[in-house]
């Protein structure tokens, strides 16, 4: 059986096709957070 | 399962990677993105603004003569298939049959649909006949035939998801598709259909709704600034056809069926996907399945499977969306927001077909001349042959980038104008639309890795 290391050039490739994707997604996640930590300190405030 | 080859030839040539060019379509989305957040304030595409084309040429080009001769055309290419079909040869590609259909009537009427407008509606042969049949009625009994039933707003556009999915199964699931007599007679089954639908809710009831290509073709031709309304073709604003789109139940499959369909179409050569259909095949076959019914199975789980992937791809994007705020329900906003996706499609068939509209489409030239594949000679081009170097490998993939990336613009823009019109806060609109950058980044870089898969 091929190791997986063996087809990490593949791999990687189409990790790189994905990374957009990773980057925006985790930046809209860390947005969405800041944003419901916001608003609940707003709600604590007031 | 269809022969022809999509991508022929390796890229050496390229000045970057193939999937950098997936991060500059992903920037170009984001700056377009910003640059729409900024600089487009107000809904503009929520009205058409239709008008004739001018000094009469609107109502020449939709008169009754032209609608008769392109009606009579569409009719006998239709008998030609079936003819051709069951009457020639059934080596796929020496028939006349296979090509126009995957080729000819799938691949090129969608940019025809884009150009001119809803130019299958015009050709359409099963419209033309049940309208000739209702018009011979009508005649016979000297009056008007007894109304249609109501067609039952459920159904909305699920019997065209129920076609446009039949037909992806023969082009990509079925071993035999491509046979010839096949294509004969699913298209004699998908006919008789089709009369059945049109003589329970009318022609027009059920060519706009229930009839499979009526519906698809109509999708893409809202791309088109060239419209017909009652009875004159005139320009539309561009884009503004696809605001317009009413979604009924089913819409959301439907565009995910034609996007999904097309990203199995890709993804079925993709390493992973070459891996594990054997052991998928293999366990089939273990539950006693003979091994080509078991590797269909296969082929029909990874159909649904893309199809789910981009339903659910979508739907999340949808959940986001609501999850902003606004009071908009998840139905709600999922019917919103679907002609957005009719550019994605457009994109992914433009981009991943391109190579076999450019080479296979030549064979029509041949295969006009001998469509029986019985060595006929009709108009003295049975001896060309298709022009390999139409188009280099490197110029593809710009194409298909260029395609991609437009298409993917395209949808933003209209998903953007659409979350501008029904929300009453701008800033929640923008925030809303952080969700469809995500679908649409998304749905960018899955074309471009399929695109470089196809074409490695």
């Amino acid at each position: 059986m091929t190791s997986p290391i063996a087809h990490a050039g593949h791999w990687a490739v189409t990790v790189a096709y994905f990374v957009p994707v990773v980057a925006f997604a985790a930046w809209l996640g860390i947005t969405q957070w800041r944003e419901r930590r916001r608003g609940r300190r707003k709600g604590g405030s007031g | 399962m269809i022969p022809f080859a999509h991508g022929l030839v390796g890229r050496a040539d390229l000045p970057i990677p193939e999937w950098l060019f997936g991060w500059g379509a992903a920037m170009v989305l984001v700056v377009s993105f910003v640059a729409l957040a900024v600089l487009w304030p107000e809904p503009r595409l929520q009205q058409e603004g239709w008008r004739p084309l001018p000094g009469g040429v609107g109502r020449v080009l939709a008169s009754r003569p032209v609608e008769i001769v392109c009606a009579a055309l569409g009719v006998f290419v239709l008998g030609l298939v079936v003819y051709t079909g069951l009457r020639g040869t059934q080596t796929p590609t020496a028939n006349f049959a296979p090509t126009f259909i995957y080729v000819i009537f799938w691949l090129a009427l969608v940019p025809a649909s884009v150009l001119f407008g809803d130019v299958f509606r015009a050709f359409n042969p099963w419209r033309a006949i049940g309208r000739a049949i209702a018009w011979l009625a009508r005649v016979a009994v000297r009056g008007e035939l007894p109304a249609a039933l109501a067609y039952p707003e459920r159904l909305g556009h699920w019997p065209a998801v129920a076609g446009i999915f039949a037909f992806a199964v023969m082009e990509l699931v079925a071993s035999s598709g491509d046979r010839p007599e096949n294509l004969a007679i699913a298209t004699l089954v998908y006919s008789v259909a089709t009369f059945i639908g049109m003589a329970l809710y009318g022609v027009e009831g059920w060519i706009e709704r229930g009839e499979a290509f009526s519906v698809y073709f109509n999708l893409f031709s809202r791309l088109s600034p060239i419209e017909t309304r009652g009875g004159v073709v005139g320009l539309r604003r561009p884009l503004s056809g696809l605001p317009a789109l009413r979604p009924l139940p089913g819409t959301v499959p439907l565009l995910a069926v034609m996007i999904g369909s097309v990203t199995f179409d890709g993804a079925a050569e993709a390493p992973f996907w070459t891996n594990i259909a054997p052991d998928i095949a293999q366990f089939f076959q273990n539950l006693g399945l003979s091994p080509q019914s078991a590797l269909e199975l296969t082929f029909l789980v990874g159909l649904i499977g893309a199809i789910l992937l981009v339903y659910g791809f979508y739907r999340l994007g949808v959940l986001g969306a609501k999850s902003v705020g606004g009071g908009f329900t998840a139905a709600r906003l999922a019917r919103a927001f679907v002609h957005s996706l009719v550019p994605i499609a457009l994109a992914y068939v433009a981009a991943h077909y391109l190579t076999l509209l450019l080479f296979q489409g030549q064979a029509v030239g041949f295969l006009a001349s001998d469509p029986l594949g019985d060595g006929a000679d009709l108009f003295g081009t049975a001896d060309s042959q298709i022009d390999y170097g139409v188009i280099g490998a490197s110029a593809t993939w710009y194409w298909q980038v260029g395609f991609v990336v437009a298409g993917h613009v395209i949808a933003l823009t209209l998903a953007h104008d659409r979350a501008i019109a029904i929300y009453d806060n701008a800033k929640l609109a923008v925030r809303s639309q952080y969700w469809m950058l995500a679908v649409m980044v998304g749905f960018t870089s899955l074309a471009l890795w399929l695109l470089s898969l196809a074409n490695a």
